[in-house]
């Protein structure tokens, strides 16, 4: 009926759901690692640090709970890189959205549904990769555990702890609509790392507030299997010990709170 | 003053479904009806025109047609399909409205992500010689003009060979240069039998480019036909030298108004500008008559004059 030639004619064969989903997420995962502030702070920067101060140390063979001081400072480390990916995909993600690629996307025969499916994939996949690169690095250079189980476990506990982040990295897209902003969500997560007891051991009064701040759940879950809820002893003191429920309330609280910041957030946004 | 009834042309092509079917398409976001009761039938190969001042429901009706949203009530099929499964499958698809392009891309990368993304896209380099970006393949977006910014939409919404194609604002933010080339582009896609939709409120671009031109207000469909039907049953204007005595209540008598007067020469406007002519020139009261029709500016201008309550 239409004039339509031959050269217009799409392949008759079509591209599976499957295919179109390991396409975005290929492209998609291509672009985030490519980005140079974003790869640095989620993969260089808990690598360097680790090397700085896991490896060379002066204490990293000192034997530290089901490990050694090493295996403690990389497990932290990769707890920074993967909260980092997480915050700085998922922020990004809704920026995009919010700036009409969404729409674009939306006239493609990708569904809002895989969209979700290859964004979290993304996430996951540039989270895995600190805790990759970090425990590699780790295992090359003398951070040991002192079971094999608690390697993949601890990896695992990373993981699962970072994934509150991706709700704090959507809130403050949400809220400030920026990529400037999602930048600054990242950022912030270096103050909130050193008040989650990640960086370095605090104590006292400030170890108090620290639990309940964030990152302190997912740092202190993530050193579960060689720390069981000990801290590192400073001096004389000997802080008291996390239970593990309230470990995993930390967790549950922040991502709860986290959760309801991005539905006010939304609502606020349709509301107009 | 009441709208008049809209001219409407008979379809060119007889076809089993239309490429864009509207029936009564109401949307409401709170208190606010943006599309407000819309009967459109838009034929396959035809290239039509939807001009209104900006908040006349145009965006909010392209839309509903591309499924991102669903009309609060009425239907609205597009190629005899539901919108979203008709650009779902590469059927219809659209130059967006700015943004939605992703700056850390190169020009290419964007069409083959897009692509990937697509059930049966085109070759992408097809579609990067056909919107004239084969040079641009390998720049960064970021560092693209609005002009080839908007070509690289433009790629993105030709790369499943869309059998209809529609376009918000195409031209916004291109110069002039850059508008004449667009538009080159476009006549080589209407020509291919593309039926084309696009949102504007450039008149030349309607007039210039549009087989049928859809004028909208506050929601709804005003009026509909070609710019010789849209302008035809409009009222004319008729200037004259004026040697009568009272203008105004001449053109009272007359059915006509007075809409402005430059050094003694008044300018009417009325439904029946030969009854008006005749009776200035029988009754002497004026010579040296110009009668103009309506420009589609006029039609426009009045269009939007409508709007202030």
């Amino acid at each position: 009926m239409t004039m339509t030639t031959a050269a217009d004619r799409p392949p008759a064969r079509t591209r599976s759901g499957a295919a179109r989903l390991t396409g975005f997420i290929g492209w998609d995962f291509l672009r985030t690692v490519r980005m140079f502030s974003a790869t640095f702070f989620i993969v260089f920067l808990p690598m360097g640090m680790y090397l700085i101060f896991g490896a060379t140390s002066g204490l990293s063979d000192e034997s530290l709970g089901a490990g050694n001081s090493s295996a403690f400072v990389m497990t932290s480390m990769a707890v920074y890189g993967a909260v980092t990916a997480m915050t700085a995909v998922s922020g990004s993600a809704a920026v995009e959205r919010q700036q009409g690629w969404g729409r674009q996307l939306g006239l493609t025969a990708l569904s809002n549904g895989m969209y979700m499916a290859g964004k979290t994939a993304v996430g996951l996949l540039m989270s895995v990769t600190p805790v990759v690169a970090v425990f590699a690095v780790g295992a090359l250079t003398g951070a040991e555990f002192s079971d094999g189980w608690i390697w993949p476990a601890t990896g695992a506990l990373v993981l699962l702890g970072s994934l509150p982040f991706a709700l704090y990295g959507l809130a403050a897209a949400l809220l400030f609509r920026s990529e400037a902003a999602v930048s600054v969500a990242s950022g912030l997560l270096v103050l909130l790392a050193f008040f989650g007891n990640l960086f370095m051991p605090l104590q006292g009064t400030m170890l108090e507030i620290a639990r309940f701040t964030p990152v302190y759940g997912a740092t202190t879950l993530a050193r579960w299997p060689q720390m069981e809820g000990h801290a590192i002893p400073l001096g004389a003191e000997v802080p008291a010990p996390d239970s593990l429920a309230a470990v995993i309330m930390n967790v549950v609280v922040w991502t709860v709170v986290f959760a309801v910041i991005c539905w006010m957030a939304g609502r606020r946004r349709t509301a107009r | 003053m009441t709208a008049n009834p809209a001219p409407t042309i008979a379809p060119t092509r007889a076809s089993a479904s239309p490429a864009l079917e509207a029936k009564q398409v109401h949307r409401r976001f709170g208190s606010v009806r943006a599309v407000d009761g819309v009967d459109l039938r838009i034929e396959r190969g035809e290239v039509v025109a939807l001009l209104g001042p900006n908040g006349a429901g145009k965006t909010t009706l392209l839309d509903i047609a591309l499924g991102f949203t669903a009309p609060s009530s009425g239907t609205i099929s597009i190629l005899g399909r539901d919108p979203v499964h008709a650009v779902g499958a590469g059927h219809a698809s659209a130059v967006l409205q700015v943004g939605g392009l992703l700056d850390d891309l190169t020009v290419a990368e964007t069409v083959k992500m897009v692509a990937a993304c697509h059930l049966a896209p085109l070759p992408v380099d097809t579609v990067l010689a056909r919107a004239g970006l084969t040079a641009l393949a390998g720049r960064r977006v970021s560092t693209c003009s609005g002009g080839e910014r908007q070509r690289l939409r433009f790629a993105l919404a030709i790369l499943t060979g869309p059998e209809l194609l529609f376009l918000d604002e195409p031209t916004a933010g291109m110069d002039v240069r850059a508008r004449a080339d667009f538009w080159t582009t476009m006549h080589a896609e209407a020509e291919r039998g593309r039926t084309i939709v696009f949102a504007t409120h450039y008149l030349t671009e309607a007039s210039d480019f549009a087989d049928r031109i859809v004028l909208m207000r506050e929601g709804r469909i005003h009026a509909e036909g070609t710019v010789a039907e849209l302008t035809a049953s409009r009222t004319r204007t008729l200037t004259c030298t004026w040697t009568g005595t009272d203008a105004e209540a001449f053109a009272r008598e007359h059915g006509a108004q007075v809409v402005g007067a430059t050094g003694g020469e008044p300018t009417f406007t009325t439904e029946d500008s030969d009854a008006l002519a005749a009776a200035i020139l029988t009754t002497g009261v004026g010579h040296d008559l110009r009668i103009a029709r309506a420009s589609l500016d006029d039609v426009f201008l009045d269009l939007t004059a409508q709007e202030q309550p």
